[in-house]
């Protein structure tokens, strides 16, 4: 596309890559330190819950009910344990733990086709015209997934695990595949949900795979002794060594078995793909995964917007949503647990003649929850049709930003792809303060 | 000298001040003479020092330029600008050194007529005005809407003429249109200051809204290309350089357009350009091209930054012409070169990388011992003929051209696969076959390649698949407004579709579907509904296509041996099949703006490739033999970093299909595919759709775009858990017919069991760790288990994962 148009000489890129480069290690420890004081925490983990196909905002979460009939749809808002808050009649359920949420009603940015919105609201940075669409994984910068499991604490589970699928552009980018997440790739709603090679297989026992295993990693010294080998390598290397970690961890292997969870707790979350992914997720923070991302799709709602809103998609959001938040909360995990409830954009202000709505970046809502955020309130507002955001915007890096200073990260670090080209972890995003009060 | 007004001194801050220019001897101004007037308002200069050993640098921005007499022209930093007609001189002084350089303005008082879509539009283009994410967005922005990029540019003209009512321009005083002054700023504007008040790009919407916003003479001279310079340049880090680029009109007219080109660096690391073309460079050694856009006329400057600027003899042997142009190119970074393969390593890679096989310990032990000399030829052109050559390399090929049995259903994909082999297994030259394939017609459970075109259902897909498939020219983009990084507009686009308009499928009890063309008819474009004459790319419309099926005047050009792309492209595929890594990256974007990273190599290869009548496998047989191709995959200090100049063998992971037959080959145990007979390999499968887990978890084809883009070789921690713990793959390894069964009952000693699984396994005598910990595993348990368990390990070490 066409340069920026910027005066000067652009030094000041070039000054950025000094004053990293000239900090000495106590400085940016330093540095670090203030910034992890400033309200995150590298003990809370992450559920990311994003929406496919586009969340239509003026229908869940930022109602006009003054609106002509069809921009304003057939929803009407009700009151909700926040006074003063309302959301959708569509949402009974979750009206009653809007206490618990933030609803962030000023997201924006410029992509309307949904692989431009995905790679936008899942890394923080709206894709440039050469992103391959074709290609999932092609993330031209990492997913916010990729980046906790690059710069978070680890511990023995994967940190970054994808249910059921990988979502679009959930990549790594340049932090190089081992930065990826681990996908499930089976839906824990279905009954013959399994997780895949993560027991023994028969006739080997935990004494023989240790066997095996103390055999592998001599061989495989010599390789890693050499601090020249390839990237691929070392990334296979990386993942032998969670694989085998996990192996060896009795409460990591444990965390994918939903079936010994009662079956009352399987059903208040709801039988359906969202509300067992849910209770997964829970599972798999509680075991210490850092980021679970969790893929719920079908919302792409050029047709008959109303009736799947009402008969296929809402009610089982409406069941997963106050249950994870009831149950995180319940086991004292809703401090350590950032929820997010993303989508790539929102949705056309006027209803088309097929009775959907389209694709619309220009205005639409998110929602965060838990983590000890300022919950019970609503950030930012759109015009009167929903169209545009009237106060406070936020953009996608803004969203990033704000999940990992939660996760105890550095927002304002830069990162350097493997040829040394400086990339600021988060470009231009500021955390959205309000949370934080 | 009194008048000499010096009027340009400009010091870059973060330029460190070299001692080879003060050396320079000889100092060279571009242009060589200067003509202003007309539609060339201003003439950027460029300045360049030589030293004595021929080194190039560029001093634009720090020497001194100053007119003669400014009465005529003077200087706006390093561009001069007319003021009255005249004839002088520009004086251009670096250290010691002087030019003068003869000016001429003539014309220069009044301004030509200003054409709306020819000088306008690409202003909102440069200015980022019509983009994607700013008025050219599908919504427009607050009210203004402008078509992206200017695809549109009747809808443009009336957006900034009409719309709002007419308040956007102000006929009366020009430089009061609310156009001008939010574009400048002055007015609050969402999107800042995209123009500064009196540059030329001011003026020139100035100057058209004054001539009272004409659309222009339809016959006006279009830019006919644009000159660039240099195309390209080595730099030291921390340097700079002045791009210089030339509009040349359809009448011959020359205009300056450094200013008004828009440019894009695809390394910002490395080097990247403002929007006068000034281009710095950063702190890191590497190459990037500047793609600069002028009107859809697209050209690239090639930036080269070398670790070392000091340029190093590699010192290598060479046995091709592609190891002198690889070396050259090592020689020009300051790179090094790793020493040659050990035999063995190159037996494994040979065989892994042109047949998809291992070699058998037989073959390993055999290729190792001998003493003979020639023993690598003669192993290449012994691979060369065998059968799993045709099995791998039409798998490959069924993965770009589409063959999914989603969309073909068996028998098409069946019959096309079929088809495929049959033109690699006779080798027949890869222009004819292509030729076949694009003309194809006839039934599809009949005759396989019409099966290429049941995977596509409209027009522009088809354009789209053959263009990206047999040209590495992506025209995507092209679909809805001009593409930003290349010469093709829609009509380009359009033009191609209109060779598959009218090819029809029929559904024929018993033969599956009858492809064929019932008659050309040109297709239109989406806005206007416009016929565009149809035309390959690049091309003028073909005469006669209303004669027959249009595809063969088509399928002539793209396979003809004077097509740009046709023969570049196969070269860039195969090289990228053994080393890697293609010379141009994505190895199918062949643009002018995404140059090749050793051209000269590219075009040698181009050159064989043509030379050889499209003789697939003597092509191979050139890269298999090249020191290149047989270099070792350690690296050393200097090139551990490069990705780009093959210092070194590029180490890869087996391809998901490769690997499932290796592991099958090593333990002895055949996998069984539904439906397929006993022994078919995944190499052979027609099917890209039979279950796998593990061709899917490690990444095979889903064959949906005409690219290799499908395939995956990422590691990922669910195929680490698969080699380790999947069932599938335990049985394989205790196979009561297995391998291991089978050598753990002869007699064989402990040692050379050991020596046996290594050498199946990683192709290789086992090393001294390698002995010991098998060792271990048997003092500690029965030798059955001991061996099921070493050659798991083995299954598992990177040594077997990996081609190296």
């Amino acid at each position: 596309m066409v340069s920026k148009r910027k005066r000067g000489m652009e030094r000041r890129d070039f000054l950025r890559v000094g004053t990293v480069a000239g900090l000495s290690l106590a400085e940016i420890m330093r540095l670090r330190e203030t910034c992890a004081a400033e309200g995150g925490s590298d003990d809370v983990n992450c559920i990311f819950i994003f929406i496919i196909g586009g969340m239509p905002h003026q229908d869940m979460w930022d109602l006009k009910p003054a609106a002509p009939a069809e921009i304003r749809g057939d929803f009407t808002p009700i009151s909700t344990s926040v006074p003063g808050v309302q959301i959708s009649d569509v949402l009974p359920k979750t009206a009653g733990v809007t206490d618990r949420l933030a609803i962030l009603r000023s997201l924006t940015h410029s992509k309307s086709v949904h692989q431009d919105g995905y790679h936008a609201m899942m890394t923080g940075k709206e894709p440039t015209a050469s992103l391959d669409r074709s290609n999932k994984n092609n993330n031209q910068h990492p997913s916010i997934g990729s980046l906790v499991a690059k710069l978070g604490k680890q511990g023995a589970m994967p940190p970054y695990i994808s249910v059921p699928n990988f979502i679009d552009s959930g990549g790594p980018s340049f932090l190089g595949p081992s930065h990826g997440p681990f996908v499930i790739d089976a839906d824990p709603a279905a009954p013959e949900f399994e997780v895949r090679d993560i027991t023994l297989p028969v006739g080997v026992d935990p004494e023989r795979s240790l066997r095996r295993q103390t055999a592998l990693r001599e061989i495989n010294q010599l390789e890693r002794a050499s601090d020249r080998v390839d990237r691929q390598v070392n990334a296979l290397d990386s993942f032998y060594q969670k694989a085998f970690n996990m192996m060896t961890s009795r409460r990591a292997k444990e965390a994918f078995n939903i079936s010994v969870e009662q079956t009352s707790t399987r059903e208040s979350y709801g039988m359906t793909s969202i509300g067992q992914c849910c209770l997964l997720g829970r599972r798999l923070v509680e075991a210490g995964c850092r980021f679970v991302s969790i893929e719920n799709g079908h919302w792409d709602t050029h047709r008959k917007n109303t009736k799947s809103l009402r008969e296929l998609l809402c009610p089982a959001f409406d069941q997963a949503i106050p249950a994870l938040l009831n149950d995180l909360s319940n086991r004292g995990m809703l401090e350590k647990t950032l929820v997010v409830i993303s989508t790539e954009f929102g949705r056309t202000p006027r209803i088309n003649p097929l009775l959907g709505r389209d694709h619309w970046p220009n205005a639409f809502s998110i929602v965060m929850a838990g983590a000890g955020l300022n919950v019970g309130q609503t950030i930012g507002a759109t015009d009167k049709q929903a169209a545009s955001v009237v106060d406070r915007p936020i953009s996608p890096a803004d969203v990033s930003a704000t999940i990992l200073k939660v996760l105890g990260i550095d927002h304002k670090q830069v990162l350097h792809t493997p040829l040394g080209r400086p990339v600021p972890v988060v470009d231009g995003g500021k955390p959205i303060s309000e949370l934080f009060v | 000298m009194a008048r000499l007004l010096f009027c340009a001194l400009i010091l870059s801050a973060n330029s460190v001040s070299f001692a080879a220019e003060t050396t320079a001897t000889i100092l060279r101004v571009l242009p060589t003479k200067i003509v202003l007037g007309g539609l060339n308002r201003e003439q950027q200069i460029v300045v360049t020092a030589i030293s004595q050993d021929g080194q190039q640098f560029d001093v634009t921005h720090r020497c001194q330029i100053a007119s003669d007499d400014p009465v005529i022209c003077v200087c706006d930093g390093t561009r001069l600008q007319g003021r009255t007609d005249g004839e002088t001189s520009v004086r251009i002084r670096f250290e010691s050194l002087e030019q003068t350089i003869p000016v001429k303005v003539a014309g220069y008082g009044e301004y030509p007529p200003v054409h709306f879509r020819r000088d306008v539009i690409p202003l909102l283009s440069k200015t980022g005005c019509n983009n994607g994410g700013c008025h050219g967005k599908a919504a427009g922005q607050n009210g203004f809407k402008l078509s992206v990029f200017g695809f549109d540019a009747v809808a443009d003209l009336n957006a900034m003429v009409k719309e709002g009512r007419g308040r956007r321009l102000f006929h009366a005083n020009p430089k009061n249109s609310l156009l001008l002054l939010k574009a400048t700023g002055q007015t609050p504007h969402g999107g800042g200051q995209r123009i500064r008040p009196d540059s030329p790009d001011y003026l020139l919407i100035a100057e058209w809204i004054k001539q009272g916003t004409p659309w222009g003479d339809d016959d006006a001279p279009q830019v006919a290309r644009i000159e660039i310079e240099p195309h390209e340049r080595i730099l030291r880090m921390r340097d700079e350089l002045q791009i210089l680029v030339t509009a040349v009109y359809e009448d011959g007219a020359r205009r300056d357009v450094t200013s008004a080109a828009a440019y894009l660096s695809n390394a910002e690391t490395v080097a990247k350009a403002d929007e006068q073309g000034h281009v710095q460079t950063g702190n890191f050694p590497g190459e990037a091209a500047i793609t600069i856009n002028y009107m859809g006329q697209v050209a690239a400057t090639k930036i080269i930054v070398p670790l070392n600027m000091t340029a190093k003899s590699v010192n290598a042997p060479t046995t091709n012409r592609i190891d002198e142009l690889v070396v050259a190119k090592l020689e020009k970074m300051g790179i090094s070169q790793s020493p040659l393969s050990d035999d063995a390593t190159f037996l494994r890679r040979l065989y892994l990388d042109t047949i998809g096989t291992l070699p058998s310990a037989t073959e390993v032990r055999r290729f190792i011992t001998s003493p003979d000399p020639e023993k690598r030829e003669q192993k290449i052109e012994s691979v060369l003929k065998r059968p799993e050559f045709t099995d791998y390399w039409t798998l490959k090929l069924a993965d770009v051209l589409l063959a999914d049995s989603n969309k073909l259903g068996e028998r098409g994909a069946y019959e096309f696969h079929q088809w495929l082999r049959t033109q690699i297994a006779t080798n027949r030259p890869y222009n004819e076959w292509v030729r076949e394939l694009i003309t194809a017609s006839g039934y599809s459970n009949k005759y396989g390649p019409v099966n290429f075109y049941r995977a596509m259902d409209k027009p522009e897909e088809m354009a789209k698949a053959i263009s990206q498939a047999f040209l590495g020219i992506r025209l995507d983009c092209a679909q809805c407004h001009h593409h930003p990084f290349d010469r093709w507009g829609q009509e380009d686009f359009f033009g191609m579709a209109g060779f598959f308009n009218g090819l029809e499928r029929r559904d024929v009890i018993g033969s599956g579907q009858l492809v064929f063309h019932k008659g050309h008819t040109p297709s239109k474009m989406p806005l206007t509904g416009e016929a565009v004459k149809t035309r390959a790319l690049g091309q003028l419309p073909f005469a006669d296509l209303d004669q027959g099926d249009p595809r063969i005047k088509l399928a002539d050009w793209v396979t003809s041996p004077e097509n740009p792309w046709f023969a570049r492209l196969l070269a860039n595929r195969l090289w990228k099949s053994f080393l890697g890594r293609g010379l141009v990256e994505p190895e199918d974007d062949l643009r002018s703006t995404n140059p090749s990273t050793n051209e000269a190599l590219l075009a040698h290869l181009t050159e064989q490739v043509i030379e050889a009548e499209f003789d697939m496998k003597s092509i191979i047989r050139l890269i298999l033999n090249s020191r290149t191709y047989q270099l070792s995959s350690d690296s050393t200090e200097t090139n551990a970093g490069d990705r780009q100049n093959f210092s070194h063998y590029f180490v890869r992971r087996m391809p998901a299909e490769v690997l499932l037959d290796a592991i099958s080959q090593v333990a002895g145990s055949a996998e069984r595919f539904p439906g397929m007979p006993p022994g078919t390999r995944s190499i052979q499968l027609w099917d890209n759709r039979l279950p796998s887990y593990f061709l899917d978890t490690f990444g095979r084809s889903q064959r949906s775009s005409p690219c290799e883009c499908g395939k995956s070789s990422s590691p990922t921690m669910a195929q680490a858990l698969h080699l380790m713990n999947a069932p599938e793959i335990e049985s394989k390894i205790g196979d009561k017919n297995g391998r291991i069964v089978k050598l753990v009952s002869t007699d064989l000693s402990r040692d050379h069991l050991i020596d046996e699984l290594c050498l199946t396994a990683i192709g290789r005598p086992p090393r001294q760790t390698e002995r010991k910990v098998a060792e271990r595993l048997f003092s500690m348990q029965p030798p059955k288990q001991a061996a099921e368990d070493f050659l798991w390990t083995l299954l598992n070490s990177y040594d077997f994962l990996f081609i190296k």
